[in-house]
């Protein structure tokens, strides 16, 4: 049975409630052309550095786009995970002006907007970000120590956009929301090492193909 | 919740003997405790009543099992709230929770007489221990036959099967010369009928504890006590939120108010229990400014430290599957190079990926391919994590902040720093733990510096002037004000904190009824 590369096998797992069926398809759509939370100046900024943070080319298949940038833009606006560092404003308009921050220190330090940034001068301003080197000091903007705390919120809200979809479930063979159907609850038989059960999926991630034809 | 019982349902104008905040392992024993000995009670839970059948695997979407209403962290080590911390809805953290249930060290309730660091509760483990037996007795617990720490000890289930992680620490621990056992899980590995509830099915291995048990195998408090308090007449009211605690002329509590689907309501009450845990209990106390002639409330605010230690392995891991944290070691409650007081208990873990993702993602800096070929290790990575002894610090405190809820109410800020204490701990777990991990061959070792739980701010004791409430719970302040969570726990201790939290409401319950 062949599958198109947006609709991974695991949404027809009898191992998966409705519920959870639900919630992974949901991810399927994007959520929009128009961002929901941030501008469209710091929705661009995000577009560009995603790409330098965590390029997914090497997990998916050619041609599948999970939508990152409009998923995390939209989760801004969505209901949020109970805390805040003390010292950021809350969650929307942190990245808001986290964004911003990026792209004015783009301007000053190479007289280009962030997105038209070459990678790796967009990779390199986000090292010095999680290296605490890189803030402004001015109204609407972050310093140097808000930004630090802010990309540990940022690759936190990356990961749990990346890792919580069905795509990328299927490519790294991750059986997590396989816990069990509603009328059947299956749970898991084996739990030891390599003992994969047969309604588990295999890695298909280009990454992980060697080690998978290994086994 | 069976649907064989009509709950009995109370006027506000009624005064109930008992009015509870919360519906966790605070609230939910003392509920259930003082129904069955024929008193009115009525339980306040700000969450909804989630059906069991309902619960995802999915962790976004199982958010909604946490406490949602925003905390501001602060301190050089600001706590991540949301996972391993607050819960909501009918059974509270315990529908989130891990289920590792450790007793309490007979030594860490004397730790300041030990070490003359931290302080003593105000009695010891067999003044506990009698509770400590029922409340295991009463929700299931699973362990060892044998357990190398406490020999007489029993367990009324086998433990659930090994998985990947589980199996790599005890290869870890013998190389090192380390005891190791099954760890006591509250859990059931066989189907049951729970009284006033129904059926329990044993544990499916489906790796899903902290998104919610959808077959009631993890001993929770909406499967287990608060049934019971149903059962004997006790009301639960989800969805409401308690904010303004009303008192007469001579200051003892008459009612509370609270907002239920945007209206407000008030319930008279006889006497008034919070158990809301160790930031909303304090929250509640402060906004209403009451209870806190000691200026106890919302200070030494505790944590465990909690430090991780994951490698990569050859094998297909798969650290979803089976009970996450089943291996156990207590080897490390008083280790004999410490150079810290107290001790630490070390368990395996398994993760789900989102939760396992964010604390990749968080502890390190990798970006690009890199970073995707990290998260693509997803498969082959098993973690061991500890629960230590946190010293209380006046530094660490619950206050009210600057910023409103939406109910108009101050968020709270929780201050949180390691000192000397929870550092040397830290490092001293985080080389064991790279050393067995080393040894069975894991590869790409990484420490990851966290701190879990919620501990302190009441503080029992036996002076009013240094505590909030008195040994069994009861306000020094108002007499008919109690406290029952883990706020009023005054030292940390190493082991996870529901079974004391239960094993304390139950004796706080006995307080009341004699009261």
């Amino acid at each position: 049975m062949s599958h198109p590369p947006d609709r991974p096998e695991i949404l027809d797992s009898n191992h998966l409630s409705a519920r959870t069926h639900e919630i992974l398809t949901s991810r399927l759509s994007v959520p929009g052309t128009q961002p929901r939370t941030l501008s469209l100046q710091a929705y661009a900024v995000l577009d560009a550095l995603l790409l330098v943070l965590l390029p997914l080319d090497e997990i998916l298949p050619p041609g599948t786009d999970i939508a990152m940038t409009a998923r995390i833009d939209a989760a801004l606006s969505g209901p949020r995970d109970g805390w805040r560092f003390a010292d950021l404003p809350p969650d929307a308009e942190a990245w808001e002006s986290a964004l911003l921050t990026l792209d004015d220190v783009a301007a000053e330090q190479h007289g280009l907007a962030f997105i038209h940034l070459a990678p790796d001068l967009r990779g390199a301003l986000l090292d010095a970000v999680m290296d605490g080197q890189i803030g402004l000091e001015r109204e609407g903007r972050l310093t140097a120590s808000q930004m630090k705390r802010w990309s540990g919120d940022l690759r936190g809200e990356v990961v749990d956009c990346v890792m919580s979809d069905p795509r990328i479930q299927q490519a790294l063979g991750i059986s997590s929301s396989l816990t069990g159907g509603d009328t059947v609850f299956q749970g898991f038989t084996e739990v030891g090492p390599d003992s994969r059960e047969s309604f588990e999926p295999k890695a298909t991630a280009p990454l992980l193909q060697m080690a998978e034809s290994s086994e | 919740m069976s649907s064989t019982i009509v709950m009995k349902t109370f006027a506000e104008t009624d005064i109930i003997d008992a009015l509870i905040i919360g519906s966790g392992a605070g609230g939910a024993p003392l509920a259930a405790e003082l129904a069955r000995n024929g008193k009115s009670v009525v339980v306040l839970e700000a969450g909804p009543a989630f059906p069991a059948t309902g619960h995802t695997p999915d962790e976004v979407a199982a958010r909604e099992l946490y406490w949602l209403h925003e905390r501001l962290s602060a301190g050089t080590n600001p706590q991540a709230f949301g996972g391993n911390n607050s819960g909501t809805g009918l059974g509270g953290s315990m529908l989130h929770y891990g289920a590792f249930m450790p007793r309490m060290d007979a030594r860490d309730f004397h730790l300041h007489t030990e070490t003359g660091k931290g302080v003593d509760w105000p009695f010891g483990l067999d003044e506990l221990l009698p509770y400590i037996e029922r409340v295991e007795s009463f929700i299931g617990v699973s362990g060892p036959a044998h357990y190398p720490w406490d020999p007489e000890r029993r367990y009324a289930y086998a433990p659930p099967p090994a998985n990947s992680a589980a199996l790599k620490m005890r290869e870890g621990c013998d190389a090192l010369g380390l005891r190791h056992a099954d760890g006591p899980a509250a859990l059931i590995t066989r189907d049951i009928e729970q009284p006033h509830f129904g059926t329990r099915h044993g544990c499916a291995n489906c790796g899903a504890c902290h998104q919610g048990c959808r077959n009631g195998a993890k001993s929770g408090a909406d499967n287990t006590w608060l049934p019971m308090a149903v059962a004997y007449g006790a009301e639960l009211r989800p969805g409401c939120f308690a904010h303004t605690i009303e008192r007469d002329s001579s200051g003892r509590v008459t009612g509370v108010v609270y907002r239920q689907n945007g209206v407000e309501h008030r319930q008279k009450c006889a006497t008034l229990v919070l158990a809301a845990g160790a930031v909303e209990t304090p929250r509640l106390l402060l906004t209403n400014g009451i209870a806190n002639s000691s200026g106890q409330v919302g200070q030494n605010y505790m944590t465990h430290v909690s430090t991780q230690v994951w490698g990569e392995f050859d094998e297909d891991i798969r650290p979803n599957r089976g009970y996450p944290s089943l291996t156990i070691t207590e080897d490390m409650m008083r280790p004999k190079d410490a150079d810290f007081v107290g001790g630490y208990l070390v368990q395996s873990l398994g993760m789900m990926p989102a939760t396992w993702g964010q604390n990749l993602a968080r502890s390190t800096t990798t970006r690009g391919p890199a970073f995707a070929r990290a998260l693509a290790g997803y498969n082959r990575s098993a973690g061991m994590g500890i629960n230590g002894e946190c010293l209380p610090r006046p530094e660490n405190r619950v206050t009210l902040s600057d910023e409103k809820d939406a109910f108009g109410i101050p968020k709270p800020l929780i201050e949180h720093s390691y000192g000397p204490n929870e550092w040397a701990m830290h490092h001293h777990a985080a080389r064991l733990l790279t050393q067995m991990w080393e040894a069975v061959g894991a590869k790409d070792i990484r420490v990851i510096d966290r701190a879990a739980h919620m501990i302190g701010t009441c503080r029992m004791g036996t002076d009013a002037g240094s505590s909030v409430v008195n040994p069994v719970g009861r306000s020094f302040d108002i007499d008919n004000l109690w406290i029952s969570d883990h706020s009023i726990f005054p030292s940390a201790a190493a082991a996870n904190p529901a079974l004391a939290i239960m094993a304390l409401s139950l004796r706080t319950a006995e307080a009341m009824l004699k009261a």
